[in-house]
């Protein structure tokens, strides 16, 4: 019997231009860094070398600061209407060149061609879209008297979404007055690098928008530079906890995007063929580097073995290999650290008696993988069932009560998302009124709109981004 | 040496059409004359049967792409600068006027494209009911709306009549007398964007010859009447939309959120919370 | 759950009664994993292999009051030879005609592997007592069919008779014995997902060898979405009983390009041993046209039309 394999269906790559080394975006301008050092960034799917980016030290951060305080002057004195034009011209460019940057994206970080393409460009331009109509109408977005922009913003951005987390990052820091000074994942500033060139092309004024590539000591000098007034951090709940500390001594805004470790309830009265659906997207989609992942199978017992065969059928259709190939469901893990930490934590569940189950698929040799892996008889106090993996593994716990899914589901430091899968409305209300969750999903799972408040409870974070919540990000209120 | 300058047709369902009398009336801007069309009540009948489908396709957008659709239109508009600017300029206003209505003009288009994907954020909410239940007011577009545009040789003005109700989804019959030379030319630019068919209708014609069957048309949900009229008109558009509760609102405001109460209906609903 | 002794495939009625007890299916998550199957690129071989794949599947079908033995004349001998210039390109599965039609197919077809199927149970509204449809199959199987197409009873579905339902397709395949039977279910009429997928799984345990998704006779036709949510019933049946069913298409593909997006539902949610036509067919006729287009821009690297291919 004959096998229906898919040839290859290669995306090209020849649409990117990406030079050999980038200096950092300043004063409207690519410019040398002070620093004289430069990093490497890698396709993690082939391990091949894209590019060298500056490391940028204390003196670029206080060069940008210097630039977006001249920015400000400009920004401050216009209109909303012409802040308006701006992201909306912005929105439009990103349109047009959705293919080059999602090509861009998927080289420099390793997600599938067909994510990057479908899911984080038509997000990154409805972002820009959204909040340039905000812009505008700032006095409608809230009855609040006094509220008025911070000025100058640090935005510290990683590596699982980087330009998505720009435009969520950036396009309501302008939209609401700010300028920006932007500090990309280490592994991830192309994108970055290109949106600055577009910047240039709708002619932002110079110092509205500035970019510093470098690695932690670029963040840490940011996150430390006195003239700040506003800092912007989406990364691990591990570096969330040190800007907390670091700014401690300053009357600083902050809002934080942390980690999670999200439960996925699947009830006994679920629509079982799309809860399976929901299950596999909430933790395989982006190779599971994802902050809101459904890395928690919270299952209910009578339905617990029909459900894994066919979570195992399921899985066992992902399609793992080339991003650049249209058929890819899973691609690259980011990179080797990432990786090694994945890994480690998987052989920890063998270890600690969970079942494991990987699909069976062929890696390629060079570059970065990890096949999809499902636990079960995992029990609560495993790591696996605590930690945040960041990768694509999927840890079954088993519950016999309503409540009892509750208590699982909240046992836990991590807030930022939770799923629901009952067709009962009654239950999905009840359920998402105990969960300590900033976003729930009932039904659905990883489902974002730039209109939609997203972010944590606990230490998952605080702040929200997206809707007329998240423009609070970026407003201050004036005592 | 007076001649045409050129015949418009009304702009009904995406389509050109003529006024099914076949007649028209004759518009003077700056020594040229323009024939437009003398709307008549069939016109109206078969302009609301298309704003109906204009309304089902236009609702079924979603919020993000009815903001797409009127940037575009924004666009558009900067596009043929110059064409409004000598239309507005036939129509008596000095360059700098003109001009100056343009740009407005494409500020309130982009203010309005801006507000299509939130104005539900600002319209809506939760209600903190007593119980265990969850309820939640939400609104919708009424329907099909016709307005009577004022007469300024204004774009802005013009665009500001038909905006708030196309913007929370409704679709619109907008009825022109002095300025629908400019209003017809628009029509083009509407023609062109994506704006469904039937979404947004341009009509010609003296109101007063209509004022009747309109107000009594069931089908017209809302009125909207942004000109000038008699009290004694108003009465009688009252009285008659009295008839079927047809909603009045005589000269709303055209910018901010109030522009666009009189469009929305609201629509609560309640579930329970339990096991 | 126990299987009747009569045919190996028949659930009787209380296990039925579990099996579409409490079915859920959520609308807008399966149109999202149906949306995500369409994103397949298929290309180069993997290409030419569907195409080849899809004229094998294809149930040639004319089901006109205006058919006469010479158009079926016509459609048989295209049937055998889709494209007398490519001695590659398969015969199709099957005819599929009128009752009346059926003995002509049969000599027309009795040189190859080309099967004759026949609608019948008062095609396609279904709407008239059991005993005339019981003989308007007899009928079709007197005159030589090897497979019978038959509708459900809506009538039956929408008033919640669903032993009415599930007896009529018993009692149909008692008729048909060995002869191959598959059950439409016109899923453009049942409209909610839970329908469709409660009639597949009753007509599934009333014994069918095929679920089908439409007459091809009103506007509504074949979708994916159906054709996706038959995939489950199948497979949840198999696991139930051990029984494969097969699933055919019907009733507005018209390009290749919509056929390949059934043949990834199948092969992904399936797997590739429903990739052949003892479990997928395709009720068609313009559609193998497209196909064989397609079949020979990839060998000439040039767009074709249809003038080049045999008229059916």
């Amino acid at each position: 019997m004959n096998k229906w394999e898919y040839a290859e269906s290669i995306e090209s790559s020849s649409i990117v231009n990406i030079e050999k080394k980038y200096g950092i975006f300043i004063d409207g301008k690519f410019q040398n860094a002070n620093s004289k050092k430069f990093i490497k960034t890698i396709s993690p799917s082939t391990e091949e070398v894209l590019s060298s980016v500056s490391l940028g030290n204390e003196i670029d951060i206080n060069s940008a600061v210097e630039s977006a305080k001249e920015g400000l002057k400009i920004w401050s004195k216009l209109s909303g209407t012409e802040r308006a034009k701006y992201l909306f011209k912005l929105a439009r460019l990103i349109q047009e060149r959705s293919r080059e940057f999602a090509v861009l994206e998927t080289l420099d970080g390793g997600k599938p061609i067909k994510e990057s393409r479908d899911f984080d460009l038509p997000q990154v331009a409805a972002n820009f879209f959204y909040f340039a109509g905000w812009a505008d109408k700032l006095d409608l977005s809230w009855n609040a008297k006094g509220l008025k922009p911070y000025g100058i913003v640090g935005q510290i951005i990683p590596w699982n979404f980087p330009l998505l987390m720009l435009s969520w990052k950036v396009a309501p820091a302008l939209a609401t007055g700010n300028v920006v000074i932007l500090k990309p994942a280490e592994s991830t500033p192309l994108t970055a690098i290109l949106f600055a060139e577009l910047c240039q092309e709708v002619g932002l004024p110079p110092g509205v928008f500035n970019l510093v590539t470098g690695d932690g000591s670029t963040g840490a000098a940011l996150v430390k530079h006195p003239d700040i007034s506003k800092i912007a951090f989406t990364g691990s709940t591990g570096v969330g906890k040190y800007i907390q500390k670091e700014t401690a001594d300053r009357d600083i805004g902050l809002t934080l995007e942390l980690g999670g470790k999200a439960a996925n309830i699947v009830f006994n009265d679920a629509a079982i063929d799309q809860a399976v659906e929901g299950v596999v997207n909430g933790i395989f989609f982006n190779q599971g580097h994802v902050c809101c992942a459904g890395s928690r199978l919270v299952l209910q017992e009578d339905i617990h073995d029909e459900f894994v065969t066919k979570l195992e059928k399921r899985m066992q259709s992902l399609r793992v290999g080339n991003p650049l190939d249209k058929n890819t469901d899973i691609g690259a893990i980011n990179s080797k650290d990432q990786l090694d930490k994945i890994t480690s934590l998987v052989n920890e569940g063998v270890e600690e008696g969970g079942t494991i189950f990987q699909t069976d698929c062929e890696l390629p040799q060079n570059g970065f993988w990890f096949k999809p892996t499902l636990f079960t008889n995992a029990q609560p106090s495993y790591r696996i069932s605590r930690e945040e993996i960041f990768g694509p593994v999927l840890t079954t716990l088993t519950f016999r009560t309503p409540e009892e899914a509750i208590e699982i589901s909240n046992n836990t430091e991590y807030g930022l998302s939770a799923g629901i899968w009952t067709e009962k409305g009654s239950k999905i209300l009840w359920t998402a009124d105990r969960l300590q969750a900033g976003v729930i999903w009932a039904n659905t799972f990883n489902k974002f709109d730039p209109s939609s408040p997203f972010g944590g409870y606990k230490e998952s974070g605080f702040g929200r981004e997206g809707g007329r919540h998240g423009l609070l990000s970026y407003l201050k209120v004036q005592s | 040496m007076n001649e045409i300058k050129k015949t418009y047709k009304n702009y009904v369902g995406g389509k050109y059409v003529r006024s099914e009398s076949g007649k028209t009336f004759r518009i003077e801007l700056k020594n040229e004359f323009y024939e437009v069309p003398l709307t008549s009540r069939k016109d109206i009948r078969d302009a609301v049967v298309a704003a109906k489908k204009g309304h089902t396709a236009w609702q079924k957008l979603s919020p993000y792409n009815k903001t797409q659709v009127l940037y575009r239109l924004s666009e558009m508009l900067e596009g043929n600068f110059e064409t409004y600017q000598q239309l507005l300029q036939d129509a008596g206003l000095t360059k700098a006027k003109a001009k100056e209505d343009i740009h407005k003009a494409v500020d309130s288009i982009i203010w309005y494209a801006g507000m299509a994907d939130k104005w539900e954020q600002m319209t809506g909410n939760l209600n903190p009911v007593a119980g265990d239940f969850f309820n939640i007011s939400h609104q919708e577009s009424l329907g099909v709306v016709f307005t009577l545009n004022s007469n300024t040789q204004s774009l802005n003005s013009l665009l500001l009549n038909m905006l708030p109700a196309l913007t929370v989804g409704c679709s619109v019959i907008s009825f022109n007398e002095e300025n629908s030379v400019l209003a017809l030319k628009l029509a083009e630019d509407i023609n062109n964007s994506d704006l469904p068919g039937g979404a947004l209708n341009i009509l010609s014609g003296k109101f007063e010859l209509l004022i009747e069957d309109i107000s009594n048309h069931v089908e017209i949900t809302a009125m909207a009447i942004y000109k000038e009229i008699h009290n004694d008109q108003k009465t009688m558009i009252k009285e008659n939309a009295s008839k079927s509760l047809k909603r009045i609102f005589i000269n709303p405001p055209t910018m901010g959120l109030e522009a666009l109460f009189p469009f929305i209906e609201t629509k609560t609903v309640w579930h329970p919370k339990g096991r | 759950m126990s299987l009747t002794k009569e045919a190996q495939n028949v659930l009787n009625w209380s296990d039925t009664v579990e099996l579409i007890d409490n079915l859920r299916v959520d609308e807008v998550g399966l149109k999202e994993r149906v949306a995500s199957l369409a994103t397949r690129s298929i290309k180069k071989d993997s290409k030419l292999q569907a195409l080849n794949y899809i004229i094998s599947m294809c149930d040639l079908t004319t089901l006109e009051g205006e058919d006469t033995e010479g158009k079926i004349g016509q459609m048989t001998a295209k049937a055998i030879r889709p494209d007398p210039s490519n001695d590659e390109v398969p015969s199709v599965a099957a005819v599929c005609v009128y009752p009346a039609l059926v003995s002509k197919a049969k000599k027309m077809t009795q040189n190859s592997n080309v099967k004759v199927a026949s609608v019948s149970s008062y095609f396609p509204s279904g709407q008239a007592p059991l005993e005339s449809k019981i003989l308007d199959t007899q009928f079709a199987i007197d005159e030589g069919a090897d497979e019978i197409d038959i509708v459900i009873n809506r009538k039956a579905f929408f008033e919640g008779d669903y032993r009415k339902m599930y007896d009529e397709i018993v009692a149909l395949k008692e008729v048909c014995k060995s002869v191959h039977l598959k059950t439409i279910l016109e899923v453009g009429e049942l409209r909610t997902y839970e329908n469709i997928k409660k009639a597949s799984l009753i007509s599934l345990a009333a014994g069918s060898d095929f679920i089908k998704t439409s007459t091809g006779k009103i506007s509504n036709g074949s979708s994916r979405e159906a054709c996706y949510l038959m995939a489950k019933a199948v497979w949840d049946y198999k696991t139930v009983t051990g029984f494969k069913a097969g699933i055919k298409v019907a009733g507005g593909i018209r390009d290749s390009k919509d056929a390949i997006r059934y043949l990834v539902i199948v092969n992904e949610e399936l797997g590739s041993e429903w990739l052949n036509p003892d479990y997928f067919r395709f009720g068609a006729s313009s559609l193998v046209d497209d196909v064989l287009k397609q079949i020979k821009k990839l060998k000439t690297n040039a767009y074709q039309s249809s003038y080049y291919f045999p008229r059916g």
